[in-house]
């Protein structure tokens, strides 16, 4: 039995996939949910280094092809139609194995952006 | 912290609120790609009491969360989460939270009570927020002690009148927050 509940928690039905997903989510990562426990918030940016793609699976040769811009990982959980858990374990091979770059959020300790970046993000949203 | 030169700096924005509030709407009106959903499972042990039919290890639930994304510069990409609004998905909450600038929180006047989980969630985390009340029809005869009352808000809780359709309205909404996110680092620092 699966249920689906949008932002507002209310249940709808499984949303209708463009192409559907050809295997089952979780046997895109072997069963795995996490990827190796590494903490990676799921607005964290990754980009492509370049590397050659040719011999990966679909699944990593498209998550590396969306990386041709900067772009999250919920992101790519939402091009994929996959779980951000699922998008997570993704990116995290492609990191290991040195196809993507990752780029994690600037938190200090248990806190949110420096008083630097905030200014900037200020200055940033003013500007448009 | 060391910023590396032309390194890219993810950040992200909490709006939340209860339901029909416009959660929705605000993320529209001001992400640069359409609004996108993302799914994350739900554990059973998560569900709780509210989910009776559970069959342990047979029901999987997912919740689906809409976000949009402002390239705030070459470097700075701003995500916004829509998220859910009642306590049983605070366990979304606490990762979405970790590290965010702060968070938007709608108010509908006719329904207050709704954003009540909100409100405390975001006080008890002490995380930066802003009350944001988006002007639905006979919100006019309200003023900002009325509702600062109504919402029982801190002094220095910024509030804030807005229109979650409109993309001018709603970045002054974000602004405000971010202002006020700055402005509490000033103290803390």
């Amino acid at each position: 039995m699966s249920r689906y509940l949008d932002s507002e928690g209310v249940e709808f039905d499984e949303p209708a996939r463009t192409g559907g997903r050809v295997v089952p989510v979780y046997a895109l990562t072997g069963g795995r949910t996490r990827s190796g426990g590494r903490d990676m918030p799921v607005e964290s940016l990754v980009t492509a280094t370049g590397s050659d793609i040719r011999d990966l699976r679909m699944e990593y040769r498209t998550t590396v092809d969306l990386a041709a811009h900067p772009v999250s990982i919920v992101e790519i959980g939402a091009a994929l139609r996959v779980p951000v858990g699922v998008a997570r374990v993704l990116v995290g091979d492609l990191v290991d194995t040195g196809y993507l770059d990752i780029h994690l959020p600037p938190t200090v300790g248990e806190g949110g952006p420096t008083p630097e970046i905030l200014e900037r993000l200020l200055e940033g949203l003013r500007a448009r | 912290m060391h910023v590396e030169q032309g390194a890219l700096i993810p950040l992200k924005v909490l709006v939340a609120g209860g339901f029909g509030v416009g959660k929705t709407t605000f993320v529209r009106a001001l992400s640069e790609i359409p609004p996108l959903l993302t799914e994350q499972a739900m554990t059973t042990a998560s569900i709780g009491v509210d989910d009776a039919d559970a069959v342990p290890g047979k029901s999987t639930t997912t919740v689906a969360m809409d976000f949009g994304r402002i390239t705030v510069d070459e470097q700075l990409i701003l995500y916004l989460f829509g998220t859910p609004g009642q306590a049983r998905f605070w366990f979304m909450w606490d990762e979405l939270a970790r590290g965010a600038v702060g968070a938007v929180v709608l108010v509908d006047l006719r329904r207050v009570d709704d954003c009540f989980p909100a409100i405390d969630y975001f006080e008890s985390r002490r995380l930066p927020f802003v009350v944001a009340v988006n002007r639905f029809p006979g919100s006019d005869g309200f003023d900002d002690d009325l509702v600062r009352d109504a919402l029982a808000l801190a002094g220095n809780t910024p509030l804030v009148w807005m229109d979650a359709r409109d993309p001018v309205s709603s970045l002054a909404a974000l602004v405000a927050l971010v202002e006020h996110a700055l402005a509490r680092t000033a103290v803390a620092h």
